[in-house]
């Protein structure tokens, strides 16, 4: 009789486990020594819809539905089954408490902060002084194919020189300070990072650093340096044009 | 039989009365469409001129300041000395305060509520039209009658429509007047031309409606068919007219940068977005009404009395279920569309809608359409139940289900992770090492190809139901489609997985193929299916009514969930321009200037639904009460 | 109606479970308020008040009809081009130049100088034809059509400070200094000779009039025009073409003039007697 009940129990176990387990494991195996886990604001998402599907895998068929919903009919409504009632009303209670609870105690943790990783860049901003039209800003070096090498060779001194520290010499993020960091710093090698931006978004974001990000989302806690202070305009093209250079990317332009 | 020769002679004078009216109604729409096209070969003129490719050289100059000089003449012949007037800035004190209501929020619900509206009512003639030309092309009365009952529900919504109308037009004047009298300036010819054109779709409505019963025969019939022809013309004509003003709010064109009219109307309505929102309104009106439609149906079935009633609402239920995933399948296709031309006029605005404020919209939408695939895929595969002989695939409906919330997992998953500080330690960054990579555009991409290629591999399961091939090569067939849809998902996969390893904006680019092997997916094998099946076994009729009640509340979710949608996108539009009436030339100064958190305006949506759903309940239980009436006459 | 009720319900609650996702799902992000509009009156901000000099040079100060990189009529002043870096870096340079004969000791004094008094130092090669690079064609922009006052050609100088890149050096006006922003709103009086008329809206500067000792090459030469004017459109007598040249000037272009360099509102600004006087000079004058 409460064949269908279990199934649907076990289905979602099943499925909860592979969100839960799965994908760390996974995680794990592409970045060594991490433990990445689903978010829990996104895991209850996860759930909600797994659930919804087992419950219309199982409700589909009319017979299947009738003796899925069986077994609570006879709770809820067999008379002679009051007790069994009593319990399963008090368990849902307690369960509902319980999440009630864990929700609302105090903890250490620092409030759940939401970080736009990419916020939309002004249209236009002021280094050393002087307006950039963000919107039309390219590149200077990049059109210099004679000196491209040279070019990107100083680059690549400017970064090791800055960067390096914190963004690795292999720039996948993994520099000596990073561990010291939250957020930590951005690691140019992965596809999500500046393979996704257009130039210009590079060259704001490194002259103003974490103190001039928008306001846009939650409070940032980057420690990147307004690299204005200590870098000129061309320092910053060439360190650019060799991120790209160096990992392979190319910078993303519309249209 | 003396009434049949009595209605005979009714009809005859009703053709004649319908025939002046015809005549009367291609006059009356040639005196409207005349002018347009005179207006655009005016205009067409000067546009030739300044787009002529400029002559390199100092003393092209003369020939130059010439062709400029033509949109002046053009314009004093047509405007006589009447000067346009640029763009004003206001002031907040410029902004009429009407006490007990907020300008913007008032205005918002009822813009809201006359486009759900607007769109049921262009939408329902569209199909009504469609599904009577297949009562005639299979002489099966039934349609006919389903298509009358679609139309008779959508009556009253008519009038709601253009009293909502009117009540926006009047809000905007008195809330927003300066605003009002600029858009006047430039479009005022045609939005005197749109409140004509609303005669003549009403009177093509009611002669449509009205005329059912009497025009049902023979020539008349065809007539009957014009007339919704007609109907749909007007109305089609409607919106594209009533496009160009909200087009031109997000992508002004036809002026200059003071926003002074250059006196080229056709300039102004043809603005960079004006055909995506033409094709995308057009393709969501369709299945939003029959979505809507399909709320009706499902609401009468579920009080039904009769088993033959319950018969009836069940196939009509069906035939709008059906109608609503049909426009809803290509409609991701033609937001992308929009989207990319909204990058292409402003890659700011694409900004802000993509990645800045709006970026957690995109999240909400996919979890309003999730429901809605999960909701009408349900729908199907509980309709299965009605079919003998649907338990040969019932066992693919597991699969199916694993596939379709799978995907909708990966579509739902944000670019951006909200984490508790303990988390991101875990995970060793922001970056999630699995996640990050369902985040993008890729694996969004190919999520909703394979949705929309598993709810069409459900449909197909659906129709094959109670059908055994006899075709000599069906074992050939169904070895080729099932090649077909493993391949096209493969490719499909393999396009996405691609997409990771090159630059942006050739991914872009990707998802074109993406959608061609989706609707080759789509379109061969409906092609094969029909061969295939041709003269096939039947194991037995579909029992219409044998339905569960579940089933019903599927219908409901979809016309609830559309409802929202469209508030929710509506919103995101309206909002991409941010703190200008017209963008970039008109500058709301009003206090309501800045944009709201989502929650805020899924508030403002929300109750714009719950008013809709009262209203549109309002209009059925009136077509509800005149069909009573109507039975207990007839008996 | 238990259906009825069931079904509200159900879709009462759907349309909540939305809501509360959009509320409480997702993180509510709050917009950016919109950027506050410039406000041209009334104690201002540097940035706005170099806001305001860059509407002078691209506007009012009607500047970019020369300084543009098109024409090549006089040095850039934003960008930087052959003639070096922008000038509010170069400003600097220039005084220290041989040629120099000006009473400037900083930037800002040079380039208040050379606004209004553009003799003082002719760029190489930019000079009027035949000076000898010692005479500038520029008008000086505090006088004639032009006439900036004094916290509008800081507001300029602020500007093209601004835009090199250099330190703004130029003081906030103080007080009720921004007449900037109510353009002279005094009675139109109108010039009591024809010459009086030709200074008031700046003609000079472009058009070298017979029987006037500054005259500027932008536009045609007005030598021989009453013997010309009556051919150039056909219909139009010498007198109308004339007074069409002065109210619409883009009507018609002479060859090998640029169209829309001649200011359009000329037709507002006239009174109707210095428009006749004009037209009558200019008849009897050029002949």
């Amino acid at each position: 009789m409460m064949k269908k009940l279990i199934q649907a129990v076990i289905l979602i176990l099943v499925f909860y486990l592979i969100l839960k387990l799965g994908i760390p494991a996974l995680g794990s195996f592409l970045h060594h020594g991490t433990w990445p886990v689903v978010p829990t604001n996104l895991m209850r998402i996860y759930v909600f819809f797994i659930v919804a599907g087992v419950l219309l895998y199982l409700t589909f068929n009319e017979e299947s539905a009738k003796e899925l919903g069986k077994p609570i009919k006879e709770v809820y409504g067999n008379p002679e089954k009051g007790g069994l009632r009593m319990i399963v009303i008090a368990v849902i209670a307690l369960f509902g408490g319980y999440i009630t609870y864990q929700n609302v105690k105090p903890s250490f943790e620092a409030p759940v902060e939401l970080r736009s990783i990419h916020p939309a860049p002004p249209s236009s901003v002021e280094m050393w002084g002087k307006p950039y039209n963000l919107l039309k800003l390219t590149n200077p070096f990049r059109e210099d194919k004679a000196n491209f090498e040279k070019n990107a060779r100083e680059g690549g001194i400017v970064f090791f020189k800055n960067c390096f520290y914190c963004h690795g010499d292999k720039l996948d993020g993994k520099g000596h300070y990073n561990s010291g960091f939250s957020p930590m710093p951005a690691n140019f090698v992965d596809v999500g990072t500046i393979a996704q931006l257009q130039e210009s978004f590079l060259f704001w974001r490194i002259g103003t650093g974490g103190p001039g990000l928008p306001k846009e989302g939650a409070p940032w806690r980057s420690a990147m340096p307004i690299w204005q202070h200590f870098l000129s305009e061309e320092e910053i093209w060439k360190v650019i044009l060799f991120l790209y250079d160096y990992t392979g990317h190319s910078p993303r332009t519309f249209g | 039989m003396g009434f049949l020769g009595k209605g005979l002679f009714k009809g005859v004078s009703f053709r004649f009365t319908s025939l002046t009216a015809c005549l009367f109604l291609i006059f009356f729409a040639s005196t409207l469409i005349l002018p347009i096209s005179h207006n655009a070969s005016l205009s067409l003129k000067p546009a030739f001129a300044t787009e002529s490719p400029a002559p390199a050289g100092e003393h092209a100059a003369p020939v130059l300041s010439k062709a400029e000089g033509k949109p002046e003449e053009g314009k004093k012949e047509g405007e006589g000395k009447f000067t346009y007037q640029p763009a004003p800035k206001i002031k907040v004190e410029d902004y009429p305060i009407v006490k007990g209501f907020n300008s913007r929020i008032a205005v918002w619900i009822v813009a809201q509520l006359h486009l759900f509206f607007g769109a049921f009512v262009l939408a329902v003639p569209i199909f009504v039209l469609v599904i009577e030309g297949v009562g005639l092309a299979t002489k099966d009365e039934r349609y006919d009658h389903m298509a009358h009952e679609f139309i008779k529900v959508s009556m009253t919504a008519f009038s709601i429509t253009a009293s909502l109308g009117g009540l926006l037009s009047l809000m905007l004047v008195s809330f927003y007047p300066d605003f009002f009298k600029y858009m006047a300036g430039i479009f005022g010819k045609t939005m005197i031309i749109y409140a004509l054109l609303f005669f003549g779709e009403s009177f093509c409505l009611y002669v449509y409606y009205y005329g059912w019963d009497r025009m049902n025969e023979g020539f008349s019939k065809w007539l009957h068919l014009t007339m919704g022809l007609m109907l749909n013309v007007f109305g089609m004509t409607l919106m594209v007219l009533s496009n160009t003003w909200v087009s031109f709010m997000m992508a002004p064109s036809g002026i200059d940068d003071a926003g002074v009219f250059t006196g080229d109307i056709w300039a102004a309505i043809r603005g960079p977005l004006w055909n995506p929102i033409n094709l995308h309104r057009f393709i969501a009106n369709i299945a939003f009404g029959g979505s809507i439609v399909g709320a009706y149906a499902a609401f009468k079935f579920l009080s039904a009395k009769t088993d033959e009633e319950k018969a009836h609402y069940d196939w009509m239920g069906y035939t709008a279920n059906f109608i609503a995933i049909f426009g809803f399948l290509p409609l991701p296709f033609a937001g992308y569309w929009l989207m990319k031309e909204v990058y292409g006029y402003s890659q700011q605005m694409g900004i802000t809608a993509m990645g800045g404020a709006f970026a957690w919209l995109f999240i909400i939408q996919a979890v309003l359409i999730g429901s809605l695939f999960l909701g009408a895929n349900y729908y199907l595969w509980c309709g299965m139940g009605r079919i003998k002989g649907s338990e040969r695939y019932t066992p693919a409906i597991k699969y199916l289900i694993v596939v379709i919330v799978g995907c909708f997992l990966v579509w739902f998953t944000p670019h951006t992770l909200i984490m508790t500080s303990k988390e991101v330690t875990q995970v060793g960054g922001t970056h999630h090492p699995v996640l990050g990579f369902l985040g993008v555009m890729s694996a969004k991409n190919t999520a909703v190809n394979i949705l929309i290629v598993s709810t069409f591999l459900s449909f197909m399961l659906y129709r094959r139901s109670n059908k055994i091939a006899t075709a000599s090569w069906t074992s050939t067939g169904n070895a080729l489609q099932v090649a077909l849809f493993a391949g096209g998902a493969i490719n499909i996969v393999t396009l996405g997985v691609y997409g990771y390893f090159i630059p942006a904006n050739i991914r872009i680019g990707l998802s074109i193929p993406q959608v061609m092997t989706t609707l080759t997916i789509i379109i061969v094998s409906s092609v094969l299916d029909g061969f295939m099946y041709k003269g096939a076994k039947s194991t037995g009729p579909i029992e219409w009514g044998k339905m569960g009640q579940r089933s019903q509340y599927a219908l409901f979710l979809l016309a609830v969930s559309f409802t929202w949608l469209m508030g929710l996108m509506g919103y995101v539009r309206s909002a991409l321009r941010q703190h200008w009436h017209v963008y970039t030339v008109f500058r709301d100064n009003s206090l309501d200037a800045y944009t709201p958190t989502l929650g805020y305006a899924a508030g403002i949506i929300t109750i714009a639904v719950y008013i809709f759903i009262a209203l549109v309940i309002f209009a059925f239980w009136i077509a509800n009460f005149s069909a009573k009436k109507h039975a207990e006459a007839s008996h | 109606m238990k259906v009825f009720i069931r079904i509200i319900i159900f879709s009462v609650v759907l349309s909540l479970c939305y809501w509360g996702f959009s509320n409480y799902g997702i993180p509510q992000v709050i917009p950016e308020a919109p950027p506050v509009e410039e406000k041209i009156s009334g104690s201002m901000t540097m940035d706005q008040y170099i806001a305001l000099g860059g509407k002078i040079f691209n506007g009012k100060g009607t500047c970019t009809l020369c300084h543009n990189p098109v024409g090549g009529r006089a040095p850039l002043l934003v960008e930087s081009g052959k003639d070096g870096a922008p000038i509010g870096a170069r400003a600097a340079d220039r005084i220290k130049d041989p040629r120099y004969k000006g009473k400037a000791k900083t930037a800002e004094e040079y380039i208040y100088e050379s606004e209004v008094d553009p003799s003082a130092f002719v760029v190489a090669g930019f000079g009027k034809p035949g000076t000898n690079d010692t005479v500038s064609p520029m008008p000086a922009t505090n006088k004639g059509s032009i006439g900036l006052s004094e916290a509008e050609i800081g507001a300029v100088i602020a500007y093209l400070q601004k835009s090199a890149g250099v330190q703004v050096t130029v003081k906030l006006p103080t007080g009720a200094a921004p007449a900037a922003a109510a353009p002279a709103a005094a009675e139109p009086q109108s010039a009591k000779t024809a010459e009086e008329a030709f200074g008031k809206h700046g003609c000079t500067t472009c058009h070298t009039i017979p029987g006037i000792a500054e005259g500027g090459d932008v536009g045609p030469n007005f030598k021989g025009l009453s013997s010309r004017a009556g051919s150039r459109v056909k219909g139009l007598s010498p007198k109308e073409y004339i007074m069409q040249s002065i109210v619409s000037p883009d009507a018609y272009t002479v060859k090998g003039f640029e169209p829309g360099t001649m200011p359009a509102d000329l037709g507002e600004k006239m009174t109707v007697k210095e428009l006749d006087m004009i037209i009558k000079y200019l008849m009897e004058k050029t002949g």
